[in-house]
């Protein structure tokens, strides 16, 4: 385009006009990227400064002034309960991952490739169960979990409680993963001997093994945004997941431990936010009703 | 599928039958495969859901104490109090503020991202993090950069010269505090918003966009005439998840201000859980939360429409 626009006119002007636009451009992803990115910078930055510099005002905030330091992580991992933490949220989110799809693969097949009556409905229903927020579900669930099960201050209580959420999500992005999958391959797979739970076995399954494991980590890093539930089923420092154990251990009345806070947070969001961008186009997907073309 | 019964040979009984079988086992085995799936949505988001329909329409308290039925008793005295209404009316607020917010940011994201950019993908993750962080941690960075003291807004806007003193106590004013909440659940949500936008914005065939150009449609006839009636479905149903999340979070008002100073930022969520953890008052408590009901209903009814009409597109 750019060449048959040069060719009419004076070389000048369109040319000219394209570099105003490319800066006004850079311009605009200049401004979102400063909303987005400044406060964690803020965060890093605080992390590695020494106390006395934190509350220096009489000079830029911005960069250091005094040698950078790692007390701020050293006291996270030796004087708090930090590892706990990290601990009980990856070991949480591994056993809700594994009841997410154990629960998931065969509902989405049967959903997605028998002949279930009310099938679609179903489906729709339970997808609209995770519209249905924490807010409405954890005074009962604590009700049931920790005054009927005896879960109180029990961080296994949330392996129950996530999948809450989990499943509605993952068993609609199982659902489009394998309808995508073309049925003559299946088919072709019954003409050659095998039966039914064969040809899923040997044959369907080794090639959803992509979709699988997007809705595994989804499920994953789905569990680790939550803060109403942690909050709710866990009080004791040994049974709290990150969210809930930074903030709770890391401000003690008024006074916030501000290097320990940022490094504490950073630590623990800089791994989910990366896994959550891998799968972010499948879960724009699957919101906007990819499942169910 | 018809089985070909064959005829004549003695087999033919056996094979119709298992064939009978067969047909009869394809739904209950689509139905047992389903099972687990449906039961613990049952047993976990429908059964709790019931019980806190219960539990508001009785005074029950934490430890299960249960005295007796109140009727509309837990609504009706909710309604007259004071904190009550401003928590409704700032979860609203903060709902509306927020939405046109994010609608006016994540279009500019979403046009921003269809251009051809340099590294596009790590551009794209950077601008996601607001998002993709847990929100819990996030809010750690902004209650540092709120601070009273030593808040990096308050040395920008000090050295910008935009503000005289005092500057603002984000978390400790009125009026700042509020749109101190307001604005980290727009930081939170718009890149969100732009992202769906944009998955919005690429279903459009370009020869559409082609023909509009070819008829002489501006950008915004383009905009108004063209995408916005194409992508609605898509913008709706964003919408209402930004929304469902948005009425019911608690994150943000817990961590930042519990709901103070004053009422002034209280919400349904952060009075839901003063009301039922803390104060033990189950039926109060579940009759806060059932107040974001019908917006939920609202939602879920617009959900299922654009589900269906983009299905049939």
């Amino acid at each position: 385009m750019s060449v048959a626009t040069a060719g009419r006119g004076r070389v000048n002007r369109p040319s000219r006009r394209k570099i105003r636009n490319r800066v006004l451009l850079y311009l605009a992803l200049l401004f979102y990227l400063m909303i987005a990115v400044f406060p964690l910078y803020w965060m890093a930055v605080a992390a590695f400064k020494s106390d006395t510099d934190l509350i220096d005002t009489s000079v830029s905030p911005f960069w250091f002034k005094r040698p950078l330091t790692l007390g701020h992580f050293n006291l996270l991992f030796f004087r708090t309960d930090f590892l706990t933490w990290f601990g009980n949220t990856y070991m949480i989110a591994v056993s809700v991952l594994l009841i997410t799809m154990a629960v998931c693969i065969p509902a989405g097949y049967a959903l997605a490739r028998l002949r279930v009556p009310g099938g679609e409905k179903l489906a729709i229903g339970a997808f609209l169960s995770y519209l249905v927020p924490p807010t409405l579900l954890f005074l009962p669930l604590s009700q049931i979990l920790s005054g009927g099960l005896g879960l109180g201050n029990n961080k296994w209580a949330l392996v129950l409680v996530y999948p809450t959420f989990t499943i509605p999500f993952c068993l609609w992005l199982m659902i489009g993963f394998f309808k995508r999958v073309p049925i003559e391959i299946e088919e072709a797979a019954l003409v050659d001997g095998c039966n039914r739970f064969q040809a899923v076995l040997r044959v369907l399954l080794p090639i959803s093994v992509p979709g699988i494991l997007t809705t595994a980590i989804f499920a994953f890093t789905l569990s680790m945004q939550d803060f109403i539930y942690a909050l709710t089923f866990t009080s004791s420092s040994s049974q709290e997941l990150l969210n809930v154990g930074i903030p709770s251990s890391l401000i003690r009345g008024d006074v916030y431990f501000w290097g320990e806070l940022m490094a504490a947070a950073l630590l623990a969001g800089i791994p989910i936010a990366i896994l959550y961008n891998f799968f972010l186009d499948y879960f724009v997907e699957g919101i906007t009703g990819g499942a169910i073309r | 599928m018809k089985e070909a019964a064959s005829i004549g040979v003695p087999r033919a009984g056996v094979a119709r039958r298992r064939a009978r079988l067969r047909r009869l086992l394809r739904p209950a085995t689509g139905y047992l495969l389903t099972a687990p799936a449906l039961i613990y949505i049952l047993l976990l988001v429908g059964y709790p859901f019931l019980l806190s329909l219960y539990f508001s329409f009785n005074r029950v308290s934490i430890g299960g104490s249960y005295e007796g039925l109140v009727g509309l008793r837990n609504y009706t005295s909710l309604l007259a109090n004071p904190v009550f209404q401003r928590a409704f009316s700032n979860t609203l607020l903060f709902a509306f503020f927020g939405e046109i917010a994010k609608a006016v940011l994540g279009i500019g994201l979403a046009f921003l991202l269809l251009q051809p950019l340099r590294a596009k993908k790590a551009v794209r993750a950077l601008v996601m993090l607001p998002w993709t962080l847990p929100f819990a941690l996030s809010l750690l960075g902004w209650q540092w950069m709120y601070d009273p003291e030593f808040s990096v807004i308050n040395y920008v806007i000090a050295h910008l010269h935009v503000m005289r003193p005092p500057y603002p106590d984000w978390l400790g004013d009125p009026l700042w505090s509020f749109i101190a909440i307001l604005a980290v659940n727009i930081w939170r949500g718009f890149p969100f918003a732009g992202v769906i936008i944009l998955a919005g914005l690429t279903s459009i065939p370009s020869d559409i966009l082609d023909a509009a150009r070819v008829d002489g449609a501006g950008f915004f006839r383009t905009w108004h005439f063209v995408i916005t009636p194409m992508i609605a479905p898509i913008l709706f149903i964003g919408l209402i998840f930004d929304v469902t999340f948005t009425l019911g979070d608690l994150t943000a008002v817990f961590l930042l201000t519990q709901g103070g100073p004053g009422f002034s930022t209280q919400t349904l969520p952060m009075l839901a859980w003063q009301v039922g953890v803390v104060g033990g008052n189950l039926g109060a408590g579940s009759a806060i939360t059932l107040f974001l009901f019908p917006f939920l209903l609202i939602g879920v009814t617009i959900f299922l429409r654009m589900l269906y009409r983009r299905e049939s597109v």
